[in-house]
């Protein structure tokens, strides 16, 4: 569900520059300013408070944990019913994070890795606040970094993010493939790239992970110049990834290049949309809480669709 | 149209420039780093709107341009421009009158006149004109012009001078007014009597190509032309008889014609009264000196003239003369006591003879020398002898400071103390004795007015005595070396004292101390020396016409008019008042009359005044003339190579270089090309603002 940023304004949320709190030199600060305003700014909100709430009865089967059992209604129908709730309040919350070469371009000040990283931050520290575990992949050709998923991994997961640079070409279905025996465990997986590959290419690497039980959602992320294509000069283009040149007349490619992009991405969302994954895009003009809400609004409908 | 430098036209390669700047497949060098070129397809440049000329006005715009600049690189010029111009019918005409005195022979003048005058006539409305007026030297009328009213008035009022003919300065003239002009016609026309002297001075002289040179000769070819007698000049003979000077004038008269001439009247006029006549025979181109009678002088100078019957040449009939009294150079020598008389033997001697001029010569001996003495006395010498002492040392400073010359020979008895020499023009030392040949002089300054008579070859040998006996003397700084032995001492030493001069000899000048008085140099030595002392100038009897008198040079000849520090003023001899002081040149008088000018205080009407006597020169008495065409020929440039047009008069040719340089095409070629590029520039940046706002 695209997001309208004016709506949270109105709320009086104060939506955070990307290139403002990239001075902040410290990650988790960084996270937790963006992350607590975000809280404070909604805190009337109908999305909090929601982990624990009831859902249903079912009856008991042998196995059950006894636990669970609805102790008054047996008292009512003398018959044993569990009691079910919406959410598990402790699910595992990974971001497989794209640092392949093509991440480190910027043109607003903030390349869309750092944004990446920020996103990533903040993801989990608010993830953490809700008491789940937090994990973290980070990939470019294969995996570069993995940290498993853990209640007490925040601190390692700031850390791998503050330190990783973006130095290889990347490909996408190599290190997803790997990635299924790394998430056993349901997990809530968040995969943040540019996704330079074909949208096919993408899906039947990302699905692996759905068809694995996991709730996925992807976040790309761009650059304002890889969308809009603002160039005016005939120049050299270079590939940041392959290294390669081409001589291009941005005036003549300029309206190609948009509508190509267009339909790049608008294949990629109905691909994910006919497989279960949810899709964002984010360019790094965007505020960071406006990403965050994104995330939220994501979770509430995979709530009410489990 | 043609180009001077047509090779630049090589240049017009660079038109490509723009066209492939606009074409070429060039890659910028500046890479731009993108994340991924999957959306970008490789189009080369040529495939696309490079390969596509957008703007053709733009390029029409460059290409022009940079054309433009090549050919005003390649300096064009159009050659039909001459052509058109003498389809106009313009001419630069310049009018040569020769006004030599030789155009008053018989009615030369009005023919000449009236041939400068049809001249004038014939011009047409858009031909401009030039009247130059030549004798020795040229006179130019208004330049180039079209009024033809003021150049007639100009020719009637002109009159025949007293100069000689010379064709060089009118004909350079002429070309330095063909060389300005930029009509495309020249015609010169010389109205001259073309005499064969004033040719000369034409040798070099050569009028632009194409230029036409019309000469109109006034002699009568029917005529013998060249008969004229003259009067060639005279020369005096002074002689001193009871007292009084004595002068007879000799008169030589000169028959150019080739018939002989008899019974003709020459008479010798003293201040307008007609005092003898003679009749002479003259031979064919021969001439005769006719001697008058001695005529008796007094102290003042009288004008003089000699006249024969007038021909048809009247102004060489005349010869005028001012006859001045003869001068004397009154000396005073001073000899020691013992020996006065004779240590100044060979010099009183020899300024004893000699009337030009004559010496009065008066010796004494140291002893009897006193302040009187100097009186009426222009030249002191001081022959071996002590210096004088106390007031008659000062009358003597006084007296040279006051212009006078004093000459101190040395000797055994010239002795100078330290505090006598303030007037010599150093400090005696003792004598140096030169035994066996003695020495000699060795370096002369014959630039100076005392040697420079023995300056030219075979006129005396002044290194030629021998001395045997010198004093030193330490030349102060003031002093001028005129002359020094063969060792290096100085011989002949000059110092100048207030207005005077005071010249010391080192040695003698008797035969004591060497032999100079025995060579035949010593007789115009002495005289030079004495006559230079005493400031003595020769009061010039005539002057030739055309002369320019310096007379800060004739101060002597205005002192004695007491003329000196005061305003001058010349009277030609035909009444016209010239105002020396304030003139052009202030202090010099062109003579240009024949006649007596007078020169008078300009502030008094004195009688005093100076008297000088201007005759023509004589060379113009010679008749004599050239073929004018042969002239002609020699002062026309290159002809026009057949090509005559507009009624065959020939059409000046231009050079390339000329015409080019006159059009100037090039930079009008310039400036457009200049406009264009600015156009461009506007057009360019136009369209990249519209570019960009569509973006």
């Amino acid at each position: 569900m695209p997001v309208d940023a004016t709506h949270y304004t109105s709320a009086g949320v104060q939506f955070v520059d990307p290139q403002v709190v990239a001075r902040i030199g410290n990650l988790q600060l960084l996270a937790r300013t963006v992350v607590d305003g975000f809280i404070n700014g909604f805190h009337k909100a109908p999305y909090l408070g929601v982990s624990v709430d009831f859902a249903e009865h079912r009856g008991y089967m042998p196995g059950d944990d006894i636990r669970f059992i609805d102790w008054r209604v047996f008292a009512r129908t003398d018959r044993f019913y569990m009691k079910q709730f919406d959410a598990d309040t402790n699910t595992n919350f990974s971001v497989l994070l794209d640092v392949s070469r093509s991440m480190s371009f910027g043109s607003t000040g903030i390349t869309k890795l750092d944004y990446a990283r920020y996103l990533t931050g903040c993801l989990c520290y608010l993830s953490s606040k809700q008491h789940d575990r937090v994990g973290l992949m980070m990939f470019d050709d294969r995996i570069v970094e993995y940290v498993p998923a853990s209640a007490k991994h925040l601190e390692i997961v700031l850390h791998k993010l503050d330190k990783v640079e973006a130095k290889r070409a990347g490909d996408l279905a190599p290190p997803m493939f790997q990635s299924t025996e790394l998430f056993k465990r349901r997990s809530m997986l968040i995969v943040v790239s540019d996704f330079y590959e074909d949208p096919q290419t993408v899906v039947d690497a990302i699905r692996p992970l759905r068809y694995a039980g996991n709730d996925v959602a992807v976040f790309r992320v761009l650059d304002p110049a890889e969308i809009n294509f603002p160039y005016e000069e005939a120049s050299t283009f270079q590939d940041l990834e392959t290294g390669r040149k081409l001589p291009v007349v941005p005036e003549k490619l300029r309206e190609q290049y948009r509508q190509l992009v267009k339909e790049h991405t608008t294949s990629i969302e109905k691909l994910c949309g006919q497989n279960q994954i949810d899709y964002a895009l984010f360019d790094t003009s965007m505020p960071l809480d406006h990403a965050l809400f994104k995330y939220l609004a994501m979770r509430r409908k995979m709530r009410k669709t489990r | 149209m043609a180009f001077l430098a047509p090779l630049f036209f090589f240049g017009l390669a660079t038109l490509a420039v723009p066209v492939i700047i606009h074409m070429i497949q060039r890659e910028r060098k500046e890479v731009v780093e993108f994340p991924s070129l999957m959306f970008l397809r490789k189009i080369p440049y040529h495939s696309f709107r490079r390969q596509r000329i957008r703007n053709w006005f733009l390029l029409l715009l460059r290409c022009a341009a940079i054309a433009l600049l090549v050919a005003a690189f390649a300096r064009p010029f159009f050659r039909v421009s001459s052509v058109a111009a003498v389809m106009l019918g313009a001419r630069e005409v310049v009018v040569l009158l020769d006004r030599s005195y030789s155009m008053g022979y018989g009615d030369r003048w009005s023919r000449a006149q009236d041939a400068a005058a049809e001249v004038i006539n014939e011009l047409g409305p858009e031909d401009r004109a030039t009247v130059i007026f030549f004798d020795s030297g040229a006179e130019v009328g208004p330049r180039s012009t079209t009024e033809r009213a003021s150049l007639a008035r100009l020719i009637a009022d002109a009159e025949p001078g007293a100069g000689t003919t010379r064709f060089g300065p009118a004909l350079e003239l002429a070309e330095g007014i063909f060389q300005d002009s930029d009509l495309p016609r020249l015609e010169a026309v010389l109205i001259s009597d073309f005499q064969r002297s004033g040719v000369e001075s034409a040798e070099g002289v050569r009028f632009p190509d194409g230029t036409v040179l019309t000469p109109v000769a006034v002699t009568d070819e029917t005529a013998d032309t060249t008969e004229n007698v003259s009067v060639a000049g005279v020369t005096f003979e002074r002689e001193y008889f009871s007292g009084r000077e004595r002068l007879s004038v000799l008169a030589r008269v000169t028959n150019r014609g080739n018939n002989p001439v008899t019974r003709l009247n020459v008479t010798l006029e003293f201040a307008d009264r007609e005092v003898e006549t003679f009749s002479a025979d003259l031979p064919p181109n021969g001439s005769t000196t006719v001697s008058f009678s001695p005529v008796t002088l007094g102290n003042a100078a009288v004008n003089g003239a000699v006249r024969i019957d007038g021909d048809r040449l009247l102004t060489d009939d005349t010869f005028y003369f001012v006859a001045s009294p003869g001068q004397v150079v009154n000396v005073l020598i001073v000899g020691n006591e013992r020996a006065a008389s004779a240590g100044a033997l060979y010099l009183s001697r020899a300024l004893g003879i000699g009337s030009s001029p004559a010496f009065d010569v008066v010796t004494h001996s140291i002893n009897d020398f006193n302040a009187s003495s100097l009186n009426g006395r222009q030249v002191v010498v001081l022959n071996d002898t002590r210096p004088p002492t106390g007031q008659t040392m000062a009358e003597l400073e006084r007296f040279v400071a006051e212009g006078g010359g004093l000459l101190v020979a040395a000797g055994e008895r010239s002795v100078w103390s330290p505090e006598a020499t303030t007037l010599l023009p150093g400090t005696l030392g003792s004598p140096i004795d030169r035994p066996g040949h003695g020495g000699s002089l060795a370096y002369v300054d014959y630039s100076h007015p005392v040697f420079e008579l023995f300056g030219g070859p075979r006129s005396g040998d002044v290194t030629s005595a021998r001395f045997f006996r010198y004093r030193p003397i330490e030349v102060v700084d003031s002093a001028t070396v005129l002359a020094r032995f063969d060792d290096g001492l100085p011989a002949l030493v000059e110092r100048s004292v207030g207005d005077g001069r005071v010249v010391f000899w080192a040695s003698t000048l008797d035969n004591f101390w060497n032999d100079l008085a025995l060579k035949p140099v010593y007789l115009p030595f002495v005289h030079r020396l004495a006559g230079y002392l005493a400031t003595y100038t020769v009061p010039p009897p005539w002057l030739p016409v055309g002369q320019v008198l310096n007379l800060a040079e004739q101060r002597s000849l205005l002192a004695k008019a007491s003329l000196t520090d005061v305003d001058l003023v010349a009277i030609s001899p035909s009444g016209t008042r010239i105002s020396v002081s304030q003139s052009e040149r202030a202090g010099f008088l062109t003579l240009t009359e024949q006649g007596f000018y007078e020169i008078r205080n300009a502030t008094t009407t004195e009688d005093s005044a100076l008297t000088l006597a201007a005759n023509v020169d004589l060379s113009e008495s010679d008749l004599s003339t050239i073929d004018p065409d042969e002239l002609a020929s020699s002062v026309m440039g290159r002809t026009t190579g057949g090509r005559e047009e507009a009624g065959n008069r020939p059409v000046r040719e231009f050079t390339n270089e000329v015409r080019e340089r006159r059009q100037g095409v090039w930079w009008y070629l310039l400036i457009l090309a200049f406009g264009l590029f600015v156009a461009e520039t506007a057009v360019s940046n136009r369209l990249s603002r519209t570019s960009l706002q569509v973006d």
